[in-house]
């Protein structure tokens, strides 16, 4: 009985290392052959490099215009980060208290489209943006990011403000509490668990996301550092592996380290906003 | 007090909702409602003058536009091998990695990683092991099958964007199914043992119908984001070689920015892809209340 258990324990992780091993492959592929001269590249993948090439990494920064790239795509995110996390935790939060057709219409409204695919409002989307004249700037970007972002965060919010009992309104009411004060200083630090979860779901959403960006940014001093990456082979002669792997390797590092570092917060998120979503 | 308390109310509300409310009447709202008038004007984005034609883009999309109806074709086939592949490995990970006790964190840190890096730079990393490693290795193992040409040839390169794509989710749904199988009772789980249930026993019967209503909602998620696939395809091959591996949205994509600036004739297929995606999650729903009463 020990003995059988002990040989599927075995079997069990012997499939879960070969996993393992096909999971990180293209990175470990990536990584061990950025370091790599074009020569031995095309000699040998499976080798290890003979002296580390580092400065693939320098001509990678310089590429892909690693640090303008990773500053644009930072702002990009905290401007939609700060305007979706405000606005919807306050529209989320009345929502959820006020009775009524108003207020359930409102929701509907909000909840509605996150049936709707971005491929769908996409073309219209280029047109309304370019007469607004938030098309190809860094900061534009972030104010759309906050208009398609609120509906799902409004949708967390909203659920979870029923957790919040309602004696703690009545009672900031008869303390003489404004409904701004009231949200601000009473409200919005209880809902601290469900701004994580969002600030981590749309965070990662933006970082990663690729059409939108592709479709407002021009400019290639405004890329973000996918529409960056995107631009290797015409950077790099086509079978410049070498240095287009070293780019490769220094556009994910930020989400790696970011992942690394809070990848408790990030998994409960990501299980929590699915299984509500 | 002043004015009556209902209006009163009613601008409280007005106040919170207003500011998200803008943003979202501009970037989402009114591009899609805007998207259900073009779809039926000749819109071609260049020309500021249009006309309405009614029905005649969607009829000539679902008719005659062969390249249409191809990436549907390819799309649904995509669905079907996602829909069941990715659930199947995402629950096969998350039993495994549940019964292991000090490494199980280790694990799911590992299996979760590809969801992390877009599918823009993952699929970068994968033509680069489909085109050089891939065929490198051959040489060297004489696993002569891997030496193809795993991105110029259509039967092909459909796995190849399999490989891609699976590698970016499984660990998405394994996370949602490892959430589903922590919140099994451990008193089951104990009766079971006890019991004398086998391993596979206790999978089949215990696992399995704790876990279902995750798995309808693993399904679904795939479904949705399959319909959707973009990124996978356009980091691989690009619709190619030729137009073999064109999914909706790539079909989309071109039609309105790259090829022909049709963007009236564009938003009529997106307006389809829309009500594919609409029709599926009202399916869903419906499943999940129907369980929900008779649970």
């Amino acid at each position: 009985m020990i003995r059988e258990r002990n040989w599927r324990s075995g079997l069990i992780l012997l499939v879960l290392l070969a996993g393992s091993v096909i999971t990180l492959f293209p990175i470990y592929m990536g990584v061990l052959n950025s370091f790599k001269t074009d020569g031995e590249l095309l000699n040998d993948v499976l080798a290890a490099p003979a002296s580390f090439q580092f400065s693939n990494y320098a001509a990678a920064i310089d590429k892909i215009n690693f640090w303008r790239s990773l500053g644009n795509t930072a702002v990009i995110a905290a401007v939609g980060l700060l305007g979706i996390i405000l606005f919807s935790s306050m529209a989320g939060y009345k929502l959820s208290r006020t009775p009524g057709r108003l207020s359930r219409f409102l929701f509907s409204l909000f909840i509605l489209s996150m049936l709707i695919p971005f491929h769908s409002t996409m073309i219209t989307l280029t047109k309304i943006t370019r007469e607004l004249h938030v098309q190809g700037s860094i900061l534009g970007l972030g104010l759309i990011y906050i208009g398609l972002g609120v509906s799902f965060a409004i949708f967390l919010y909203h659920g979870f403000v029923k957790s919040i009992p309602r004696d703690l309104d009545e009672a900031a009411v008869m303390d003489g509490c404004g409904d701004f004060r009231l949200f601000f200083v009473v409200i919005f630090p209880l809902l601290l668990p469900i701004t994580a979860t969002n600030a981590i779901l749309n965070l990662l959403w933006m970082w990663n996301d690729f059409l939108l960006p592709l479709l407002m940014l021009t400019d290639s001093d405004s890329y973000t550092l996918l529409l960056s990456t995107n631009m290797l082979f015409g950077q790099y002669g086509n079978n410049d592996w070498s240095g287009i792997l070293a780019s490769l390797v220094m556009a994910m590092l930020p989400v790696i380290i970011f992942y690394l570092l809070l990848q408790k917060y990030i998994l409960n998120g990501i299980a929590d906003g699915a299984v509500k979503g | 007090m002043a004015g009556n308390p209902i209006t009163k109310r009613t601008v409280i509300l007005l106040a919170f909702v207003l500011p998200a409310l803008v943003f979202y009447a501009f970037f989402v709202l009114a591009p899609a409602f805007g998207g259900i008038w073009y779809s039926m004007t000749d819109w071609n984005g260049v020309n500021p003058a249009y006309s309405f034609i009614g029905l005649a883009n969607y009829r000539e999309a679902l008719i005659e536009d062969e390249n249409f109806l191809k990436s549907i074709g390819f799309t649904l086939k995509y669905v079907i091998a996602m829909v069941i592949l990715q659930n199947v490995f995402a629950i096969m990970l998350a039993v495994l990695i549940e019964s292991r006790r000090k490494t199980k964190s280790l694990f799911r840190t590992i299996f979760f990683m590809p969801n992390m890096i877009s599918l823009i730079i993952g699929g970068m990393m994968w033509l680069f092991i489909f085109t050089k490693v891939l065929p490198d290795l051959a040489g060297r193992t004489g696993l002569l099958f891997l030496d193809q040409s795993w991105i110029g040839d259509p039967r092909l390169s459909f796995i190849a964007i399999i490989i891609l794509s699976l590698w970016g989710g499984v660990g998405y749904l394994m996370v949602i199914y490892i959430a589903a199988l922590q919140n099994i009772p451990d008193h089951v789980k104990e009766a079971a043992a006890i019991d004398g249930a086998s391993g596979w026993q206790t999978l089949r019967y215990i696992t399995m119908p704790m876990i279902l209503p995750a798995i309808t909602i693993g399904v679904f998620l795939t479904l949705n984001s399959s319909f959707k696939v973009f990124e996978a395809v356009f980091a691989l091959t690009k619709g190619g070689p030729g137009r073999a591996t064109q999914v909706i949205a790539l079909n989309i994509f071109d039609e309105a920015f790259s090829q022909s600036n049709r963007y009236g004739y564009a938003s009529a297929k997106a307006m389809i892809l829309f009500l594919i995606v609409m029709a599926i999650t009202f399916i869903q729903l419906a499943i999940m209340k129907k369980r929900e009463v008779e649970a």
